[in-house]
């Protein structure tokens, strides 16, 4: 009698939490084994601290998630959080009316926490989206051992002649210079942003968006194709670039083959991960370049490019998810994915604590941003978007001419202006 | 006027009276429904919806309300890698239909016999096609990467310098068929093996007691007698052909530089990843036209010769 009481009190309070559980659907991209598991941990924590969460872990490939989203958030299986790069698709989405406008429920401490920067990346018309909870930064990855090998001096890169003659040196010493994954395109077209970002400058930027001075097609644009092909004449990538993926050349980088790597700071660890023996360039043969100053650019030489990166809220979330969503994107989480060197965590404080010296680097020279650049294929949206990396893959490759690559971009635009 | 009227109502009824037959209204009844209902859900509302995108400007996201008319198809037809994927697409159907097909009825021609080694040899070139078609782009990625894969292998080991023929703009079309013939052959290798069994021992034996050669038998005995094999494996061969897409997006994507893409994978690329939909919308519906226009000219060209 008394083992059946019992059994029915365990009976009813396993069914009881479970009942009243709140399952709030995430969905993330992540796949290095090791930050997935920090990721699980903070999620089991959370829903120890609160029996009435359960978060629902889902992950995607990275281009599978890209493609899959636009029909998933417009269906039944549409998660309730989810990983943004902001920009032009978020814009789309807002507008679409498929996520929840949070700013009246969203604490005005965890707001000013994350900074106004990364709050307006989630915010469109006034409306809160989400939270951003990372920056990143695209840079100039280098193998020590190899500048060594081919007798190059890390600060004659400074310059884009400086670059230049180095590229010449490692294609000299048969070291390959760069790795890039043009397959997936984006990859190379980190190239004609930094290009651009150097070249045009914010202004100019902003005013080619607007169609002002001949939009895309304008002077600094046809000349980042311009310099960009002068790299490609070069042949600086590895052999079969254009079949390689960002894994493949990420992997590259890591089994040290190849002298440079344009990426952001999550190759740090991505390229341990891709690499043969899993373990990657060690850390003191690794280091970081700006990316070289060109001469007459009107861009700042400390802008930056990269993303401000975070979370989604769709329509059907719950309170519940947001609330989880302020602890998760807190400066307490973020510091813990920091320290692991996986992101740089936008909340404040939260950065501070970081140890590791590349991401501590990093996160100083985005700081001191006078213009931080979205990822232009994020920022200008999947249309125009699309067309850059595109143009970029063929540059890379030496099939388009500057002008043309120029035209395309700013017949793209126009499209959507 | 009467007499019309009278004729119609005599023939009326006496049509109405062979389809109310008892005995086959309750099948038509009972096994038309489902499969009906299946194809205007599964294959009819779609295409009308695709149809629908196709005029208008639509991200995916929202309403339709931009309606721009015949506008997505003239961004088609002028797009600069529309004529490449076109062109692509025409010339796997051609190596399907020179090399795939030939390739199919020889080794069939050889593996016809009912024997133990031979079933093996079978099984064996029919395996890849029940792989599925991204395992199988998987595969031969990793054979053809430039710097794991078999090919530098073979390449070191001989003494010669393999291109990577994935990022080669030259290569890349010819590694694509490769791996489409590898695929397929076996499929259209079975469908003349079913054939080929089908054919009554004695005409061969017959022609063979009567002195005829062994070509000449294939040519003029075999292969007349499963011209309607053949005549189907053509029409699968063409339309899979125009549908090919997903060995395509593991091996090149569409690259190097998209010189490799399918009617599909150009699709799937610039209409659905750049969120243009409407413009993916009116590819579909050209695509989906090529494909009426070859069924109703090849049925009337081959399928009724098949009944002659």
């Amino acid at each position: 009698m008394k083992k059946l009481a019992l059994a029915a009190m365990l009976s009813v309070a396993a069914i009881f939490p479970a009942a009243a559980q709140e399952v709030v659907d995430w969905m993330h991209i992540a796949s290095i084994p090791e930050e997935v598991a920090l990721m699980e941990a903070a999620v089991a924590e959370y829903e120890a601290a609160n029996p009435d969460v359960k978060i629902n872990m889902q992950f995607l490939e990275n281009e599978a998630f890209k493609a899959k989203l636009t029909t998933l958030l417009q269906s039944d299986a549409a998660p309730d959080i989810f990983y943004s790069w902001g920009g032009g698709v978020l814009t789309e989405q807002a507008a679409a009316g498929v996520l929840r406008p949070v700013e009246d429920l969203v604490d005005p401490a965890v707001a000013e926490a994350l900074g106004s920067g990364g709050m307006s990346a989630f915010t469109r018309d006034g409306h809160i989206y989400g939270l951003p909870q990372q920056v990143s930064e695209v840079v100039l990855w280098y193998n020590k051992a190899l500048f060594e090998q081919a007798g190059v001096d890390p600060a004659s890169l400074e310059t884009w002649e400086g670059f230049l003659a180095a590229i010449q040196t490692f294609k000299d010493a048969g070291i390959t210079p760069l790795a890039v994954g043009a397959k997936d395109k984006w990859p190379a077209h980190f190239w004609w942003s930094k290009l651009v970002v150097r070249l045009a400058g914010q202004d100019a930027f902003d005013a080619a968006r607007k169609g002002e001075n001949g939009g895309f097609a304008a002077e600094p644009f046809v000349k980042a194709g311009e310099m960009f092909l002068e790299l490609a004449a070069l042949e600086p990538f590895q052999e079969g670039f254009l079949a390689a993926s960002y894994g493949d050349a990420s992997g590259y980088f890591g089994d040290g083959k190849a002298a440079m790597h344009l990426m952001g700071d999550w190759d740090y660890g991505a390229m341990k991960d891709n690499s043969a023996n899993k373990q990657g360039i060690p850390d003191d043969q690794l280091g970081i370049l700006p990316f070289p100053t060109i001469e007459g650019g009107a861009g700042d030489p400390t802008d930056t490019l990269g993303g401000i990166n975070g979370w989604l809220f769709h329509k059907n979330a719950s309170d519940a998810a947001v609330k989880f969503m302020e602890w998760y994107t807190s400066a307490e989480v973020g510091a813990r994915f920091g320290n692991a060197g996986f992101f740089i965590p936008i909340a404040a404080g939260a950065a501070d604590g970081m140890t590791n010296p590349f991401k501590v680097q990093i996160a100083q020279s985005i700081n001191n941003a006078h213009w931080h650049a979205i990822f232009f294929d994020q920022e200008l949206g999947p249309q125009v978007g699309g067309v850059v990396n595109d143009i970029s893959a063929e540059l890379a490759g030496n099939a388009l001419s500057a002008e043309e690559a120029a035209e395309l971009v700013e017949e793209a635009a126009a499209d959507i202006r | 006027m009467t007499t019309i009227a009278s004729s119609a109502a005599i023939s009326a009824p006496r049509r109405a009276r062979r389809y109310m037959d008892r005995k086959s209204l309750v099948p038509l009844l009972l096994f038309i429904p489902p499969a009906l209902i299946l194809f205007v859900v599964l294959v009819v509302l779609p295409m009308i919806d695709a149809a629908s995108f196709s005029f208008f400007d639509w991200t995916g996201y929202g309403p339709m309300t931009d309606f721009v008319g015949l506008d997505n198809y003239d961004d088609v037809l002028s797009h600069r890698h529309f004529g490449t994927a076109v062109r692509n697409s025409l010339l796997v159907i051609a190596v399907s239909l020179l090399v795939q097909l030939p390739l199919a009825m020889w080794v069939s021609l050889a593996l016809v016999e009912k024997r133990w080694s031979v079933n093996v040899i079978r099984t064996l070139f029919f395996l890849p096609y029940m792989l599925a078609e991204i395992a199988a782009g998987l595969i031969w990625k990793f054979v053809y990467d430039g710097n794991y894969g078999i090919i530098p292998t073979v390449g070191d080991a001989i003494g010669m310098e393999m291109p990577f023929v994935l990022g080669d703009k030259f290569w890349v079309m010819p590694a694509i068929m490769l791996v489409i013939v590898w695929k397929y052959f076996g499929f259209h290798m079975m469908i003349y093996i079913a054939g080929l069994q089908s054919i009554p021992s004695e005409v061969i034996e017959a022609a063979r007691l009567d002195g005829v050669k062994k070509w000449q038998i294939v040519r003029h005995i075999k292969l007349p007698m499963i011209w309607g094999s053949i005549v189907i494996s053509v029409f699968f061969s063409i339309i899979g052909a125009l549908q090919l897409f997903d060995l395509v997006i593991p091996l090149s994507n569409g690259g190097p530089n998209n010189s490799s893409h399918t009617i599909v994978t150009f699709l799937y690329q610039f209409g659905i990843l750049r969120m243009k939909l409407g413009f993916g919308g009116a590819v579909s519906v050209m695509l989906f036209i090529a494909c009426v226009v070859i069924t109703v000219i090849y049925r009337r060209l081959l399928f009724s010769r098949e009944v002659d």
